[in-house]
């Protein structure tokens, strides 16, 4: 069996590798026109088909990571949250292999990749061996339930894509007024907080890579009903340099980091619970770690990101980055609301008994589906098509995020994953 | 607003109507002006019921619900309010508490000033509130009002299309296309819809004009997803019906039977089962935490077939369903459900088997079964008769040191005999046992039993035990049960409705967003070919239809320059 589990492993870095090199050649397919003396979209037509043939290389072999992992794994890769985002970013390479075959727009790989990159980068950040499944999860419907749900918003994941090449197409640098500037620094701002990920990827991997720990206890104390009170004493490990510490916590060790011998904050005694310090702590540094990274890029190319991809962008429609958006959106939904709320409702109520709970990642559920509702009738008004579209299906993929992420890091209810 | 609702066609069309309903001519005065901006399509123009002429307080009503305008409203309202409850805990979460006051201790002491906000604006019960529900009621009114409001209209439109249409309505589709024929207009035209009928267009022929459409059952697609929408939102106000719904939890330990409240319904736990992964089958982070595999009941449904109500005869039981509950496995029976909801690791003795013994000798004079929940009123113990004289499940002391019972439940229980039999004076003697191995119950039973030796009840010369309470490291003599299951009962009569309206949206959804209604328009003047083409969506494969169509009677056109919107930048 742990023949299956390393060999899956060693498939999953093959589909890593492959997937970057693909976004290397699409990237090439839209910045490199002017460089030979080819006509461009010979040049586009040319490395848009090297990117994509890599891309289904990476899928097949990212689909070998998934059914050997099954055998090896004895259950279906999809019960902890490493599992499920590599799931997610198979089912978003399913979905922009089917866009892609549909309009057959070569640069939609250069915007879905980096996306399905990240996504798996932030699956390894998880940790990734095999846990034995707990009754609950145990059951058919879940693994229908979770693989109809994951492919509904990989669709939902290439709307977005398309979307915000449709934001940076249209967006337009020589304007001063207002709206004008409201557009460039929105637009900016999404690029932004992609970097940021990119931060928190690149902070996490570094410091992991350095072996880096430092450890805190924090004793809570709770009165039970008897009116006695019990302490209670947690540890929590950082694996990134804490500068906030858990509130009201002692070191138990701490491994210095450029001259940083203790913690220079205490996290505020209203997050609860000694993770949600370490958590704090993550985001402060995928933060710093985005702003750093961010300014370098804006140093290299010395003007908005947005306005280095722009020009590139010149010769497609926005009309149809705006079709394929849309679309890929009218495909997802269905889906989604067969997997993540049809399904789901029989799977509650054969396993807790009720096929709706309110639980948090039944809401956000609701609430994704909701929002894309919205958006449909919107786009059945006048004035809803184009720009303000584009950054309802950006802001959809954000709902979806927070569901599948947000939920479990910041809300914790039945459906949590371990987290980090 | 006045209007002419003439066409020149001579067609008199209904007050509302944008474009004329037979031969597709703009009727309102700044759509006449020909600027080849595309027509807005929606509903083919036709007068909808909200937009009579004037409108009475009824209409105004109809008219708030049917606008698509409040229906993203009230979706958008619906949407923040039930993500302001995932905010912190709902109150329907914490099982253990009742009080309203309990509650706002409880979201005061853990969440702070914001929790005390929280729970004084109602936000930890969202889901019940009157203003969520009355949302979802909205939501469910302005389906029913928005989907008879506009399907009609748009099936009588669909119905009786004419095929011959207005220049002015096909040059202003999103798809368009123009070009001087030459050669046999006739043929060209045969061609051209046999080409269409192959991409399974219907067509038709009218003198030198052709209308072909395909996928118009996938208009019906949204309206049919609304119907299951509006199923779904009866069907969950439906479970508020008391009888359709019910939803309790029992508490059983092994061996034990128990009615379901409210039902004549029995469930007996036989067994339950536990079984965690061994160390080797769990992940590195996981070694040496208890993770559990599988637990299960091992239930019995009984139905009563006499004497339910009969406070003194026990009820006749039937059995009528036998199944090992676990969490993905339910119990069902006739629409009543017993799930596996948890369960307390608590040993709990079903019965003893304890012996009467010569307290001198240490010799036993004979045995019998004692069951801790449900005790004989008699037993023939050898030569002697055991009478029970009293009975406490769950023993303690009140404040003037009496005897009394905390609760109804055997976790502690004393037993009050009288004993008769060779020997004994002929009132007998009366002797206390607790099965129970704690060291408080064996001193309670010590001094109990002085206490009615110094009365004269007893002379101390019997005593009740369990012999070798022990054998291999085992109970002997003992049936416990180790654990106690929690099973959550319920009943609810609209999960049919639930699953047929979710089934029915799917459905609708499935037509409305794989199949694409399609139509093209066409009409010859003179050696004028005008061509307009309309879906409701992705008008990039009406193009392709187009495009393929034309190809292959010999108009080679590539698809960009057919879409109108391009046309005009
Ligand atoms: C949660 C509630 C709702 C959901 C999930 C929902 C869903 C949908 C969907 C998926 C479509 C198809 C959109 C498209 O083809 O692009 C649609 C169309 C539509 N919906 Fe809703 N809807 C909801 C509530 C409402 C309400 C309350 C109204 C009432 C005004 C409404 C009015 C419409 C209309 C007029 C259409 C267009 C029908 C057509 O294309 O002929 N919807 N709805």
């Amino acid at each position: 069996m742990t023949w299956w589990l390393d060999f899956s492993s060693d498939a999953f870095i093959t589909a890593f590798y492959l997937y970057c090199a693909s976004f290397i050649s699409f990237a090439i397919a839209v910045a490199g026109k002017r460089w030979s003396n080819r006509k461009p979209e010979d040049h586009t037509n040319r490395w848009g088909k090297i990117g994509f043939g890599l891309a289904v290389v990476g899928w097949l072999a990212h689909l070998t990571f998934f059914f050997t992992r099954w055998y090896g794994g004895g259950h279906i890769p999809t019960s902890n949250m490493y599992e499920f985002m590599t799931f997610l970013g198979m089912a978003i390479m399913l979905a922009f292999i089917v866009v892609h075959l549909i309009y057959r727009n070569m640069i939609l790989g250069a915007f879905t990749l980096p996306l399905v990159i990240i996504i798996i980068a932030y699956a390894s950040v998880f940790p990734s061996e095999v846990q034995p499944l707990i009754p609950a999860l145990n059951n058919v419907w879940l693994k229908i339930h979770v693989t109809t749900a994951a492919t509904g918003e990989a669709f939902f994941a290439v709307g977005f894509a398309a979307a915000l090449m449709q934001l940076i197409r249209v967006v337009d640098f020589t304007r001063t007024d207002k709206a004008g500037k409201r557009s460039q620094f929105w637009t900016e701002f999404s690029l932004f907080v992609i970097i940021v990920l990119i931060g928190f990827l690149v902070a996490v991997f570094a410091f992991r890579g350095a072996g880096y720990e430092s450890n805190f206890s924090q004793e809570t104390v709770t009165i039970d009903d008897n009116g006695v009170a019990n302490s209670e004493v947690k540890e929590v490990k950082y694996s990134l340099p804490p500068i906030v510490a858990p509130y009201n916590s002692d070191t138990i060790s701490f491994q210095s980091f450029i001259g940083m011998k203790e913690p220079l904050f205490e996290s505020p005694s209203w997050l609860n619970g000694v993770n949600a310090g370490r958590k704090l702590n993550t985001v402060i540094w995928s933060i710093i770690a985005g702003i750093v990274l961010y300014g370098l890029l804006r140093l290299i190319a010395r003007k908005p990101l947005a306005a280095v991809i722009h020009p590139h962008l010149s010769d497609i429609d926005p009309e149809d980055l705006e079709e394929i958006s849309y679309r890929a959106i009218a495909i997802g939904f269905p889906i989604f609301t067969l997997g993540a709320l049809i399904f789901a409702m029989i799977w509650a109520q054969i396993a807790w008994s009720r096929f709706w709970g309110w639980d948090p990642k039944e809401v956000w559920a609701l609430v994704t589906f909701l929002f894309y509702s919205v958006y449909l009738h919107l786009r059945l008004s006048r004035g809803w098509q184009g720009t303000r579209s584009a950054w309802l299906a950006v802001i959809g993929f954000l709902v979806v995020m927070f569901t599948l992420i947000g939920v479990n890091l910041v809300i914790a209810g039945l459906h949590s994953y371990a987290g980090v | 607003m006045f209007q002419n609702t003439k066409c020149e066609c001579g067609h008199q069309n209904p007050v509302g109507t944008v474009l004329c309903e037979s031969c597709g001519k703009p009727l309102v005065e700044d759509l006449l002006v020909d600027d080849n901006t595309p027509l807005e399509m929606r509903y083919d123009g036709v007068a909808r019921r909200s937009q009579k002429a004037n409108p009475h307080i009824v209409d105004r009503i109809w008219n708030f619900f049917s606008s698509v305008k409040i229906a993203v409203y009230l979706i958008a309202l619906t949407l923040l309010g039930a993500s302001l409850g995932t905010i912190f805990q709902q109150e329907s979460t914490l099982i253990n508490m009742t009080e309203n006051s309990e509650f706002a201790a409880y979201y005061k002491e853990r969440y702070g000033t914001l929790g005390v906000i929280y729970h004084a604006l109602g936000l930890s019960r969202t889901y019940e509130s009157w203003w969520f529900i009355l949302l979802l009621v909205m939501i469910g009114t302005s389906l029913v009002v928005c989907s008879l409001d506009r399907v009609l209209p748009l099936y009588r439109a669909l119905s009786k299309q004419q095929i011959r249409k207005h220049l002015q309505f096909i040059n202003r589709q999103q798809v368009v296309y123009a070009e001087t024929l030459h050669g046999d207009q006739e043929q060209w035209l045969q061609q051209f819809g046999q080409q269409l009928k192959r991409k399974r267009y219907r067509v038709w022929k009218e003198d030198g004009a052709l209308l072909a459409e395909k996928n118009r059952f996938s208009r019906w697609g949204p309206y049919i997803n609304h119907i299951g929408l509006i199923l779904f939102l009866l069907a969950v106000l439906a479970r508020g019906i008391p009888a359709w719904h019910m939803d309790q939890y029992l508490a059983l330990y092994e061996g034990e039977t128990r009615q379901i409240p409210d039902t004549n319904y029995y469930v007996k736990n036989d067994k339950f089962i536990v079984e965690y992964y061994n160390e080797d089958e769990l992940a590195e982070n996981q070694k040496g935490t208890k993770v559990v595999k599988l637990y299960e009941t091992k239930a019995r449904l009984y139905e009563c077939t006499e004497a339910c109500d009969d406070p003194i005869k026990a009820p006749v039981l039937t059995e009528v369903e036998q199944h090992d509950i676990r969490v993905n496995s339910a119990l069902s029976h006739k629409g009543l459900k017993l799930y596996q909801n948890s369960f307390q690791e608590r040993v709990r003795f079903i019965s003893v088997t304890p012996s009467l013994m010569d307290a001198t000798s240490g010799k036993a004079l004979g045995s019998f079964d004692l069951l801790m929940d449900d005790p004989k009123e008699k037993y023939e113990v050898g030569d002697y008769v055991l009478t029970l004289n009293d009975y406490y499940p769950d023993f303690t002391l009140d404040e003037q040191s009496r005897p009394m019972t905390k609760t109804r439940d055997p976790n502690n229980p004393a037993f009050v005999f009288r004993v008769e039999g060779p020997g004994l004076a002929s009132k007998g003697e009366i002797y206390i046992y607790f099965p129970m191995p704690s060291e408080t119950s064996k001193y309670y039973e010590k001094i109990l039993n002085d206490s009615f030796k110094q009365r004269g009840d007893n002379t101390g010369k019997l005593a009740i035990r369990v012999e070798n309470p022990i054998v291999d490291g085992k109970m002997n003599n003992i049936k416990y049960s180790e654990y106690t299951t929690y099973l959550n009962i319920r009943v609810d009569r609209a999960m049919p409705y639930i699953w047929v309206g979710a089934a029915i949206s799917m459905i609708g959804l499935i037509m409305g967003f794989y199949w694409q209604h399609r139509r093209i328009w066409l009409r010859i003047d003179g050696d004028k070919l005008s061509l307009g083409g309309h879906t409701n969506k992705n008008s990039f494969g009406l193009r392709a239809d187009v495009t393929w169509a034309l190809g292959r009677t010999g108009i080679e056109v590539s698809p960009k320059s057919l879409d109108n919107r391009r046309n005009l930048r």
